[in-house]
């Protein structure tokens, strides 16, 4: 029988054990789903399984022949090939060439590379995926979504046999998780097996066939996914009994205020369209949308990342027509942003100073920095948001994905912004770590601060926002109070209409 | 209109190559008006055959920095292979034939790039230090080898390398062509040359991607090492004397040619053609100077004005950055 099976694997990094003897299999035309919390060392057994990684020690067989560990190429050529949880992308470089650099196909005898027939697989590819990209544009100019979608094309490009997919959806939103879904499923009945990690349950008990589930880098058990149901996957998951209660909606009767924010008709061309809306103290503003829709390109606009063309931002008792990041951040507007890796993180400095590194100025006193109060306060953060690292002095790269994403919302708490804007918070941050950060959101918004909500994942704005934004192109759909708004009306409106609004 | 002045400015910062070559040309235009001399078939000759060497090291010195790294050993590397070959073919000393030393020489200059790869790549040393090193080692060991000694008599085999010409064009010329040729070749049509540039651009998807990074690494160095020894045996023959003192300085040249041609100093970006327009531009301003009749002080300028070409491509990569974002 055609499968993967992996012996006893093990890995440890320094002090941690990040992988302990782990055996399990993925069988050909099964979604195996592997599930844990955060920082539980799913993408190390993928890194392993793909080869980048090498074991301590242990084996993995392919079709029962040993395979090639810690050699990429060797394992992709027996069709075991993995889309990692951050994207291979290679910012300056077009879709063609990250699609093929380390399989280039040659002609002549290899001394001339064939860009034709390069080209042509990956239009076809891009294709199947529904994407329309440029495929001479260098991809780092792309959205997140779409370099994501050039990451998964790369895999694709194989003919896969297994399948691993970590996190494929994190940055993905409604209706292109769909047609993902859709793709897994056609590649399910050409017999490939699938090994598929999300944090979104919902996806595991659509998708998944069984389930396997780490828990601090050991394996808990494999169950059929029938078998399961919410709250038994959570309990292996987490270890223990943990009531995962859906967010409590914070009392919403608001006496009106002056609003802290107020927003007329922001353009930017390309982006977004006439863009109105206003957020009171304590209210928090969902917004929307599809991927695509333009509502990171508004944060970044309020936050001064981009310029506006046209329009302004009533704020802090003055009219804005344009606007710096260090304005944003002097009249104490803060932002989490979309990507983390790249515009979130100093990934080689302390999880400690990354935590810090917004609110220093609280820590300083006459001889400089308060090195007591910083790594108390560090270590609080640590322990608050569940961050799992072997001491907070590691650098940041060193942690799983989702714990990278609590640091970038933990460094805000600390600090008192007027205006939070909230890019996708919860991307890739496991179910318990949810709850905690969604109860802080509310928390922070009880307090008096401002927050604009994006994220992806309906039921995240359904239950937190106040108020929701649908985005469709860039253009406003119209403004929901709670109490109006449910999952169907919010798709609807982020779909586009037939009448095709252009920007 | 200002719109129109703006996108063309924008255009020109993008694509270094372009704008370089539009500068290139009216400071030639500017120049011959004030000395017609300037584009006289000599002066021209003189400026290609210094510019030459300078070209072919550049070559190697892009694909370094294009992965990220860093190179300034290439200046006391030249003044070892210089002394080395020297020693090997200069009549009194090892009066080897030419098709023994040239062999030599440009196995040494590899070798050096090797160690250098290697110290990088696999025992982890940045390469900022590692070549630090070298630069200062290197020239120690030059020193050793000539023992405040000059060589004079170059055979006229080496000796043609730096100064014969092909179809009235000095052969220094043709070697840098060459090279030229076969880095575009490198960077645009071999899988090697595309792994060059993602490495550059995003270590950590290359991890993933499995890609070789640390053979692609020595590869750089051992390229630029064999380069220098090429770019040695068509420059060092044009001198009358080799002594100890051959190349010092030359690592800065370089990098600023490579930067100015729009090279990214943190990995990823690099153009040949802006390469050469660097090349060519920076060899050009101290014949310029000369030109415009700044007699005495036209060297110190010459420095000045080196130094303000890089904090100016600098300013300018900042700029598109910035662009990009916005
Ligand atoms: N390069 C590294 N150096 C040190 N520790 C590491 C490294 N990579 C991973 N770890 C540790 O190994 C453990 C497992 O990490 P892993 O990335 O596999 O988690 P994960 O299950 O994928 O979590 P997430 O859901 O957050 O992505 C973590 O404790 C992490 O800190
Ligand atoms: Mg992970």
């Amino acid at each position: 029988m055609e499968r993967l099976k992996t012996n006893a694997l093990s890995k440890s990094y320094g002090g941690t054990h990040a992988l302990k003897d782990i055996s399990m299999d993925i069988i050909a035309g099964e979604v195996h789903a592997l599930c844990g919390e955060n920082g539980a060392g799913k993408s190390t057994l993928i890194k392993i399984l793909s080869g980048v990684e090498r074991p301590d020690t242990g084996k993995v067989h392919w079709r029962d022949a040993p395979l090639p560990l810690g050699k990429v190429d060797a394992i992709e050529a027996h069709g075991v090939v993995a889309v990692h949880q951050e994207p291979v992308i290679f910012p300056h470089l077009n879709a063609v060439d990250n699609l093929f650099v380390g399989r280039e196909h040659a002609m002549a005898c290899g001394i001339w590379l064939n860009q034709a027939s390069m080209r042509k697989q990956t239009q076809n590819i891009l294709a199947t995926l529904g994407e329309a990209l440029s495929v001479t544009e260098p991809v780092g100019e792309m959205s997140l979504a779409q370099r994501q979608m050039v990451s998964m094309a790369r895999a694709l490009i194989h003919q896969c046999r297994i399948l691993i997919l970590d996190e494929p959806t994190a940055s993905l939103s409604a209706r292109e998780s769909a047609s993902l879904f859709g793709r897994i499923n056609v590649l399910k009945e050409q017999g490939v097996g699938i090994l598929y990690v999300s944090h979104r349950l919902e996806e595991v008990f659509k998708l998944a066939d069984r389930v396997t589930v780490l828990r601090d880098g050991a394996s808990v058990g494999t169950w059929a996914i029938k078998d399961l149901n919410r709250d038994t996957l959570i309990k292996h998951m987490v270890g223990r009994e943990v009531p995962v209660a859906p967010p409590t909606s914070s009392p919403n009767v608001k006496p009106t205020k002056q609003p802290v924010i107020e927003v007329s008709a922001l353009c930017r061309k390309g982006a977004f369209n006439d863009i109105s809306f206003h957020i009171q103290p304590g209210e928090i503003l969902g917004m929307s949308g599809l991927v695509g829709a333009g509502r990171s390109e508004i944060a970044r606009a309020l936050f001064g990342v981009d310029r506006f063309d046209s329009g302004n931002i009533l704020y802090g008792g003055r009219t804005w027509t344009s606007l710096t990041i260090q304005d944003a951040i002097a009249h104490g507007i803060a932002m989490v942003p979309e990507d983390r890796q790249l515009q979130g993180l100093v990934l080689p400095l302390s999880v400690e100073t990354n935590l810090l590194l917004p609110s220093l100025a609280n820590h300083e006193c006459f001889r400089g920095l308060d090195q007591g109060t910083m790594r108390s306060t560090a270590g609080d953060l640590v322990t608050q948001l569940g961050i799992k690292t072997e001491s907070p002095s590691k650098p940041a790269e060193s942690l799983s994905g989702g714990n990278q994403q609590k640091i970038v919302i933990g460094k805000w708490l600390h600090t008192h912004p007027t205006l939070l804007i909230l890019d996708e918070p919860t991307r890739g941050v496991d179910v318990g770590a949810k709850s905690e950060v969604h109860r802080i959101i509310q928390a922070l918004a009880a307090k008096g601060t401002a927050i604009l909500l994006i994220s992806s994942e309906l039921p995240e704005i359904l239950s937190l926002s106040d108020r929701i934004m649908v985005l469709c192109g860039g253009c406003n759909q119209g403004i929901l109070s709670r109490q109006e708004a449910t999952q169907e009306i919010l798709l609807r409106r982020s779909l586009p209409t037939d009448s095709g609004r252009d920007i | 209109m200002k719109g129109g002045i703006r996108k063309v400015f924008a255009y020109m910062v993008r694509y270094r190559a372009a704008g370089l070559f539009l500068f290139i040309f009216c400071l030639l235009t500017l120049v011959t008006l004030v000395n017609p001399t300037f584009l006289e078939w000599q002066n021209l000759r003189d400026i290609a055959v210094q510019a030459a060497p300078i070209c072919i090291i550049s070559c190697g010195l892009m694909l370094v920095l294009v992965t990220g790294e860093i190179d300034i050993s290439v200046g006391s590397m030249m003044g070892l292979l210089a002394a080395c070959m020297g020693a090997m073919a200069s009549l009194s000393r090892g009066n080897w034939p030419p098709g023994v030393v040239i062999p030599l020489t440009l196995g040494i200059g590899m070798l050096l790039g090797l160690l250098n790869g290697w110290l990088v790549a696999y025992a982890g040393i940045p390469s900022i230090i590692v070549t630090l090193g070298m630069l200062t080692a290197l020239r120690g060991v030059t020193e050793l080898i000539m023992a405040g000694t000059w060589i004079t008599d170059l055979p006229s085999g080496i000796r043609f390398l730096g100064t014969g010409t092909w179809l009235g064009i000095p052969v220094s010329v043709w070697t840098a062509l060459a090279v030229f040729l076969v880095s575009l070749w490198l960077v645009h049509q071999t899988a090697i040359g595309k792994r060059i540039y993602a490495i550059g651009s995003n270590p950590h998807a290359a991890r993933l991607a499995g890609l070789p990074i640390k053979p692609i690494k020595v590869f750089v160095f051992a390229w630029t090492g064999l380069l220098t020894g090429v770019a040695t045996l068509v420059s060092v023959p044009q001198l009358s004397v080799v002594d100890s003192g051959i190349g010092v300085g030359l690592e800065l040249l370089v990098i600023t040619c490579v930067v100015v041609g729009g090279t990214a100093v943190n990995g990823g970006i690099g153009n040949l053609g802006g390469v050469l327009c660097g090349v060519v531009l920076m060899t050009m301003i101290s014949t310029v100077l000369i030109f415009m009749k700044l007699g005495e002080d036209a060297t110190y300028w010459s420095r000045a004005i080196q130094g303000l070409f890089i904090l100016g491509a600098i300013l300018a990569d900042h700029w598109i950055s910035n662009q990009r974002k916005t």
